[in-house]
């Protein structure tokens, strides 16, 4: 029975077939990091290079010269207007990808060209396109607009993990582990011990995972920034997007204290946590995380501690995965593993990635030596 | 653009819910109090189940709903012996790896 869920493909497997979802958006940086200097990060395996236009718009191409494949985000390589010069012959490219000089020659050979990616800057993030080009269209960019809108303040980060995405995912949508993982920081007694309800949307792919407490304990990262003593109400509503984007709807109030009638909630605090998970290989993932709050927006003692707080528990997630990843790489096959209801929701994630990533697969493409002229 | 959200009935749980406005929407609810599962489909079709590995067999089989949901442990012996848990590589292995003097 636990066949039907098997545990997340890995690198080890037939034919070429990735565990990575291709054909869809994934963050790729916050606008923050990208400006007028070459930066480059691998994203699902691929190796690419992000700057700004001097319009402010930003371009991504493949991080590796044609010439001899020195990474173009390495120094001394860098922009001049809207053009990248390779650090090590000068070759350079276009905003497109495309090579518009050489070193010693007019002519430029009609393969001097980069991958281009679509790219869209949006809610804080810049989100790459990785699959086909002609489909990026076909597939809509997930939103999180509190994180880049008037009536919030957000702290944000990313912390790199040495384990395989599958792992984060697994993490993010079974809260129980806050409980234990957590405790002292976000994690109380209650979080283990409240159901869940669990609902999958088939034809949007979304997963909903909602526990509500009405009655908890309030942990330290709400206390503290709320000012509220005594116990809570505590709404925990999961919104998963696969294969990236994890929104976290948190409603904290004074226990009894509930949304009007007519849909108004000037009583409850709202905490927006964000994360998106993206690939960088098979083995290793950027994990973006965003905490919004919708009071104390001015209040920087709060930031300074919402920003601490939540990447040290970000932190924990992540020294946990990445031993989860170092006994699971290369493990012989045939192990199972063991479901309880708190799995609902994992489980409905893993097939909805396991799913597209069927879809999005592709053949495994003629190697490179036999394209180059 | 954000979808539009439909308001779904509470359910047995306290939780008032709220999905995007889809025709195939299934919820898997765990009755307070108890271990039991509670899934619906989007068809109506109900059932009550003990562990989400059946729930979700049966959710999926939609829309030929199984008459009831299978349920863990069936055909487990009643006193399970687990395997050992193999270990081939070094770095995979626990415990201090320095000589002990």
């Amino acid at each position: 029975m636990e066949a039907l869920f098997p545990a997340p493909v890995t690198a080890v497997t037939m034919g070429g077939m990735t565990s990575i979802v291709r054909n869809q958006w994934y963050v790729a940086a916050y606008g923050r990091e990208i400006g007028r200097e070459v930066f480059g990060r691998t994203i699902c395996g691929e190796s690419i290079l992000f700057w700004r236009r001097e319009d402010g718009s930003v371009t991504a191409m493949s991080d590796r010269c044609v010439h001899r494949r020195f990474p173009l985000s390495e120094k001394p390589s860098h922009l001049v207007g809207d053009t990248v010069v390779c650090g090590y012959h000068g070759f350079t490219y276009d905003a497109d990808g495309k090579c518009v000089a050489v070193p010693g020659q007019t002519r430029v050979p009609r393969t001097a060209r980069l991958k281009s990616y679509p790219v869209v800057e949006q809610d804080s993030f810049v989100w790459v396109f990785i699959g086909d080009d002609d489909r990026s269209d076909t597939v809509p960019i997930p939103r999180a607009p509190w994180l880049d809108a008037d009536g919030y303040t957000t702290v944000s980060g990313m912390e790199p993990l040495a384990a395989r995405a599958s792992l984060l995912v697994d993490n993010l949508m079974d809260l129980s582990h806050e409980t234990y993982l957590h405790g002292g920081y976000i994690g109380t007694p209650e979080v283990a011990n409240t159901p869940i309800t669990t609902e999958v949307d088939e034809d949007a792919q979304v997963v909903h995972v909602s526990r509500h407490m009405d009655d908890a304990d309030c942990p330290p990262f709400y206390a503290k920034s709320t000012g509220i003593q005594g116990r809570i109400v505590r709404w925990q509503d999961i919104e998963f997007h696969p294969p990236c984007l994890y929104l976290l709807h948190s409603r904290v109030a004074p226990v009894g204290v509930l949304p009007e009638e007519d849909g108004t909630d000037p009583g409850g605090f709202h905490v927006e946590v964000v994360y998106a998970i993206t690939p960088e290989t098979e083995h290793s993932t950027h994990d973006f995380w965003a905490v919004a709050r919708d009071f104390a927006l001015e209040d920087e003692g709060v930031s300074d501690f919402l920003r601490e707080s939540n990447r040290t528990v970000v932190l924990q997630d992540v020294v946990a995965l990445d031993a989860l990843e170092r006994v699971l790489a290369g493990e012989p096959d045939g192990y199972q593993e063991l479901s309880i209801n708190i799995d609902t929701g994992g489980l409905a994630a893993r097939r909805i990635i396991a799913a597209m990533a069927a879809a999005g697969a592709e053949q495994v493409p003629e190697s490179p030596a036999a394209l180059a002229r | 653009m954000t979808r539009p959200l439909r308001t779904v009935p509470a359910g047995p749980t306290a939780t008032p819910t709220r999905v995007l406005d889809g025709d195939r929407v299934t919820r898997v609810a765990w009755l307070p109090g108890s271990d039991r599962l509670l899934g619906e489909c989007s068809c109506g079709a109900r059932a009550e189940g003990g562990d989400p590995i059946g729930m979700w067999q049966w959710l999926l089989a939609h829309p030929d709903h199984p008459a009831q949901v299978a349920e863990p442990d069936a055909g487990v012996a009643a006193v399970h012996v687990p395997p050992p848990h193999r270990v081939a590589r070094p770095e995979q292995a626990a415990g201090p790896r320095t000589p002990l003097r």
